[in-house]
């Protein structure tokens, strides 16, 4: 590599850069110009001050959440609405999870996990989105609205994927409101209504 | 590359090279030159402030050059070791001195300028050479245009281009415009295949990567057009045809026989021309395209030549590594003790390189064992935590990285007004050594039972945190990490009222966890030493030879009456032309020396237990009745090959006395003078592809038949005998198959394509056939032949296969051989742990793989049996019995087969988890209509209490606001 490095500093760069920014002349000998067309929608970041959506994040230790740290190397950024919930595997996701979040205010649940061939444990990716799918027909029949669920398939090396996700996640629930379950938005103390747990 | 990176055997050194090795197998003296990274790996955290501020800019290597990085940087976001590098050259380029920015910015003090390149000196008992390939220049291919043309890129440039992480987020952009380009066209074969460019060689991965990007494309971009441009598609790895069968059914995607002459483009619009001739119908043709993708050969590592001088080896024509024999020994050096595996020794997919690697760690394992050094283990009284959860929470600054934007202060004060916590503090860097001290008098000095450590990933550091709870004696499982870096400081940059407000409820949440966590037993299985291998092929008997120079007692079963399997018939092996009679013979001689129990006629009867602890009845029929043995077994290696497809009705055969299965001619071409049915042999017609690649006999390439047809014919020209091959594509993808191929042509076969859905029709004409053919380019040609000898395909043992699937419930692929366990990370290992699979059992395969793979599974099973227990992973789960109603919905999605309905000691019947087999995934407890089933260190109660705590902040999870005077502030 370090031979090729050699031969592209002796040539000049491209004269005519399509890029619209005045910036920095470039090492490169060819840059990538702004993307155009269809693929170029990006969505915008920034919140508009008003309603936060409370996310609960189920992500499965060997793709989704790996993927969520390489966001953070990669210093992608993304709305900070949602709280990580790290299972070993997004198969261990019972609906009764999901169910409880949404029972407790949240306004959206997202269950994240592996590619089905990537997953570590085999199958564990399929089960999970077998269970997805009752879940969110559970989800449907309490009226709750099913585009509160979000199921994803998230490997380790997908961080743009993950960062994607949570912007249009938190947009999509911002778009729905407050859940019509959430008492109040998180700064008010709800009374105890959980029995003791057994041990 | 993160597990070798934390494993505690192996040391990781980057930026080094080998300059000598002395001494012999078991006792070699290796001087490594440590290049200087003047940045010290185990306190630099990967926070990459330096790199923020140097000021030095050059393309990035990792990217193709398509983007830019720094002076100081790290190779690529999931580099191991996570830590940055500096590039000394770049950092001098425009001034004598550094600039020091990057020293002065680092908080752990990382950098140093002075650091130098050193030399170190290691005793080493085995020496494995992994140093993989290179690509092939393209701009010496200059007629089609690299770096002259913007828009023509490498296949690893497309990979980049195509990386949901890489320099353009997944995007596929024309460098002239910025948008999707509309008609792709891949070149294959770029330097490959090239007399001209003195890569006479098949470069074996490219076929298939162009396959799947085009795949890729299609998804992305349903519009794009994608022109294929190929000799022949090589497509001959396991699931590989359907894989290409399917890009091929995609309306927009097109494969064109031909290697385009050259590209140009429009000075004015930048727009690409490709001028081809259609290989199908002759026509010289040009085509617009909007961007042209170059397949590049793949070509040895710079510097194999001085290391081949440093380590006393060989290299080939080629340049590449040369094993000691391509078939009969891939892995093995002229030097003992020295090992190659991968790319280091020709062009590789993943998959062949994975079993290479394992295979080669076999044999370099057998000059280390004498030294197996058993860890040392210290007594720790532990501490006792059946009282009150008696939490500590230590908030980690991370430098800059997490105050930077959280407010960490705050953070630590919060915390330290959770329920049962009873001490909260932030601490600089959580990971450096002194706060793991820190650490551990806190937990003395307050009575720690349950640790919450608020910094980074518990990927990397969660063993970090447990070593240290582990010290002091507070089991490992009561440490609970916050991701507030990576999750959160790192990513919500521009907002630090709400990163520090999620700061604050991870926080509470892990708490809540914490306080639930229950100590947990690494516990350990004893496991038996011997191994049975089903099957006496090639496979088999370097499997056994392997095992038995790790010191393994094995037991090999054959169902037939003679050691050798398929390579015994075989008159030559190709490259180097041995016989398969004496390859097998050199080979049961070495396995003779091994003492081994080798048992003809035997089979399976039974199998019983799991990993390490198998109970397998074997049955050997000699004559009579035939006896029964009962052994104890600890890992289970199934090596039993492949059928040929039979031919039966396929072109003639069994009418037309001249056709004949290639198994079966073999015998004519041992003899000097060739004879068929009393007649001497003048012409000879192949026919390839019979039961391989279509819907009779295996789906898929049969992968050995080109290569044997190739072999075949040469030894038939060299008698005068005329050979004509008919094929659909020619795939001699091993090493030295591709220059075979090319002297059978300069010798005078002929090959030619034939259309699979217009085959070739084979007729009697007196006493010798007559083929006649719809040749590819549409002329109608009659061949004359005394005979016409079929490439049969290789089809799974269908009756062996089907009795050991209800043995041992391994499953069958859809091409019905056995399945592994992934094809990439898994392609020796079975989904039942302690099973494992080698050879044409898996796929069919050539010899050298064969062999790969055999040394691979002892390579596997030895990591099993070395010790003499294996560990439970802790993390498993656990069923209620008197809350089970004995369904079996649990053990119906187990993978894993770790649950099983018993009847318990009081005659009621439950599932029973076998912890040697669970893995933790926790499938089996959503599964569960009773709730019966729990897991350990992830419980409903645990997962449930963070939701709680997140959502429902209360009395017991503490105040989901700040306390007052903090004030509740909004990003």
């Amino acid at each position: 590599m370090p031979k090729k490095a050699e031969r592209e500093t002796e040539r000049p760069p491209d004269a005519a850069s399509p890029g619209k920014k005045a910036r920095r002349k470039s090492v490169l000998w060819r840059e990538i110009p702004e993307p155009k067309g269809a693929h170029a929608a990006r969505v915008e970041e920034g919140g508009d001050g008003g309603f936060e959506p409370r996310i609960v994040a189920f992500a499965c230790n060997w793709c989704s959440y790996p993927a969520a740290d390489a966001a953070g190397i990669s210093k992608l950024q993304y709305p900070p609405n949602a709280r990580i919930i790290r299972v070993m595997c997004a198969g261990r996701i019972h609906p009764g999870f999901v169910l409880r979040a949404l029972e407790l205010g949240a306004d959206g649940v997202l269950v994240s996990g592996c590619h089905f061939e990537d997953c570590h444990y085999l199958f564990g990716a399929r089960r999970a989105a077998e269970q997805f799918e009752k879940t969110a027909e559970i989800v449907r029949m309490l009226g709750i609205g099913p585009e509160r669920v979000r199921y994803e398939q998230i490997s380790a090396a997908e961080a743009p994927k993950f960062a994607k996700v949570m912007h249009e996640f938190v947009e999509d629930v911002k778009k729905l409101g407050p859940s019509p379950l959430a008492g109040a938005t998180g700064e008010l103390e709800v009374p105890e209504a959980v029995s003791e747990e057994t041990t | 590359m993160m597990d070798v990176g934390r494993h505690p055997n192996i040391s990781l050194w980057t930026s080094s090279e080998v300059v000598n090795v002395e001494g012999k197998a078991g006792d070699f003296t290796v001087d490594v030159l440590r290049h200087a990274r003047y940045v010290d790996v185990d306190e630099c955290t990967a926070c990459g402030a330096c790199a923020e501020v140097c000021p030095i800019v050059v393309p990035s290597e990792f990217e193709c050059e398509l983007s830019e990085r720094k002076a100081i940087y790290q190779p690529f976001p999931q580099a191991v070791p996570s830590a940055y590098v500096r590039d000394e050259v770049a950092c001098l380029s425009k001034a004598k001195r550094p600039c020091g920015l990057c020293a002065k910015t680092c908080e752990k003090d990382c950098i140093d300028y002075d650091e130098k390149d050193v030399v170190e000196k290691i005793n080493v008992g085995s020496v494995v050479v992994t140093t993989g390939f290179d690509f092939y220049d393209p701009e010496e291919a200059s007629e089609y245009g690299f770096k002259r043309f913007k828009n023509v890129v490498t296949s690893l440039e497309l990979e980049r281009l195509l990386a949901a992480g890489g320099p353009t987020k997944g995007l596929l952009v024309s460098f002239v415009d910025g948008r999707p380009p509309k008609r792709v066209a891949f070149v294959q074969c770029v330097g490959s295949r090239s007399v001209k460019r003195g890569i006479l060689y098949c470069s074996r991965i490219c076929c298939m990567n162009a396959v799947k990007d085009a795949l890729l494309i299609e998804e992305l971009y349903p519009d794009a057009e994608q022109l294929i441009f190929n000799i022949d598609v090589r497509a001959f790895g396991k699931g590989f045809e359907a894989f290409f069968e399917r890009s091929r059914g995609l309306p927009r995607v097109r494969y064109i026989r031909g290697k385009p002459s050259k590209v140009t483009e429009d000075p004015e619009t930048e727009e690409l021309t490709l001028h081809y001739e259609d290989g199908e119908t002759g026509k010289i043709e040009r085509t617009p395209v909007d961007m042209v993708v170059l397949s590049s050969a793949l070509v040895p590592s710079r510097g194999t030549d001085e290391l081949a001088e440093v380590l006393g080896i060989d290299v080939d024509t080629d340049g590449f590594l040369r094993s000691r024999d391509a078939s009969a020994y891939p892995l093995e050096t002229g030097r003992e003790g020295v090992y190659l595996a991968g790319g280091a020794t020709g062009p590789k997919d993943i998959t062949d390189a994975v079993a290479e690697a394992s295979g080669a760690a076999a044999l370099a394992a057998r000059h280390v064992l004498a030294d197996r050094v058993e860890p040392v283990v210290e007594e720790i009284e532990p501490i006792d935590v059946s009282g009150e959860p008696r939490v500590g929470v230590f908030v980690c600054s991370c430098g800059i990285n997490i105050a930077g934007v959280l407010d960490v202060r705050k953070l630590a004060n919060y915390a330290s007004a959770l329920p049962d916590v009873v001490h909260a503090e932030n601490v600089l860097f959580a990971c450096a050594e002194s706060t793991q001290r820190q650490i551990q008098d806190r937990i003395t000095e307050h009575g720690l039972n349950r640790v919450v450590v608020a910094a980074c990933t518990p990927r990397t550091h969660e063993p970090v945190f447990r070593e240290a709870c582990a010290g002091v004696g507070l089991n490992p499982y009561l440490v609970e990490m916050v991701n507030i870096r990576d999750q959160c400081s790192w990513v919500h940059h521009d907002v630090p009222g709400q990163a520090t407000d999620k700061g604050r409820d991870l926080i509470r949440m892990a708490v809540a966890r914490a306080r639930l966590l229950r100590p947990l037993e690494q516990r350990e299985l004893g496991v038996g030493h011997d191994v049975l291998i089903v099957g006496g092929g090639i496979a088999g008997i370097q499997n056994a030879i392997d095992l038995t120079k790790r010191g393994f007692t094995v037991h090999l079963v054959e169902a037939s009456g003679e050691l050798g399997g398929r390579v015994r018939d075989l008159a030559s092996v190709y490259p180097s032309g041995m016989s398969g009679r004496a390859l097998i013979e050199e080979k049961t001689a070495e396995l003779r020396e091994c003492g081994i129990d080798v048992r003809m006629g035997t089979t399976l009867k039974e199998v019983t237990g799991f990993v390490g602890n198998f109970d397998v009845t074997v049955a050997t029929s000699t004559g009579g009745d035939g006896d029964e043995e009962r052994l104890a077994i600890g890992s289970i290696v199934l090596a039993i090959g492949a059928d040929v497809h039979d031919p039966a009705g396929d072109f003639g055969h069994g009418d037309v006395p001249n056709v004949v299965g290639n198994t079966d001619f073999e015998d004519v071409l041992g003899a000097e003078e060739p004879t068929f049915r009393g007649r001497p042999v003048e012409d000879v017609v192949y026919v390839q592809c019979v039961g391989s690649r279509g819907s009779r006999g295996n789906p898929e390439c049969s992968r050995y038949c080109c290569q044997a047809a190739v072999r075949q014919a040469i030894q038939l020209r060299e008698k005068g005998v005329n050979v004509v091959v008919l094929h659909r594509d020619v795939r001699v993808y091993s090493r030295g198959a591709e220059e075979m191929y090319r002297r059978a042509r300069g010798m005078g076969v002929t090959f030619l394509r034939y259309d699979p859905d217009d085959p070739p029709v084979v007729e009697r004409d007196g006493d010798r056939a007559k083929v006649l053919l719809h040749e590819s380019h549409g002329y109608d040609v009659e061949l004359p032949a005394d005979v016409v000898v079929l490439s049969l395909g290789m089809v799974p043992r269908k009756a062996e296969t089907s009795s050991l699937v209800n043995l041992l419930k391994v499953p069958v692929g859809s091409d019905g051989f056995l399945l592994e366990r992934h094809p990439k990370f898994g392609p020796v290992e079975t989904n039942t742990e302690g099973i494992f699979l080698c050879g044409c059992a898996q796929s069919p395969k050539d010899i050298g793989d064969t062999i790969a793979q055999a040394s691979a599974v002892a390579s596997k099973i030895g990591a099993i049996l070395a010790r003499d227990t294996i560990a439970l992973e802790p993390v498993t789960s656990v069923v209620n019995d008197r809350m089970c109603r004995a369904c079996g919905q649990c053990v119906e999605v187990c993978e894993f087969h770790a649950l099983e309905v018993q009847e318990l000691p009081d005659g009621r019947r439950a599932a029973v988890v076998n912890e040697a087999l669970c893995k933790g995934c926790g499938t089996c407890a959503v599964a569960c209509p009773n709730g019966a089933i729990s897991i350990r260190h992830f419980t409903d109660e645990m997962i449930g209490t963070m939701i709680e705590a997140y959502l429902e902040p209360s009395q017991r999870h503490g105040s989901g606001t700040w306390p007052e005077g903090e004030g509740a502030e909004k990003g």
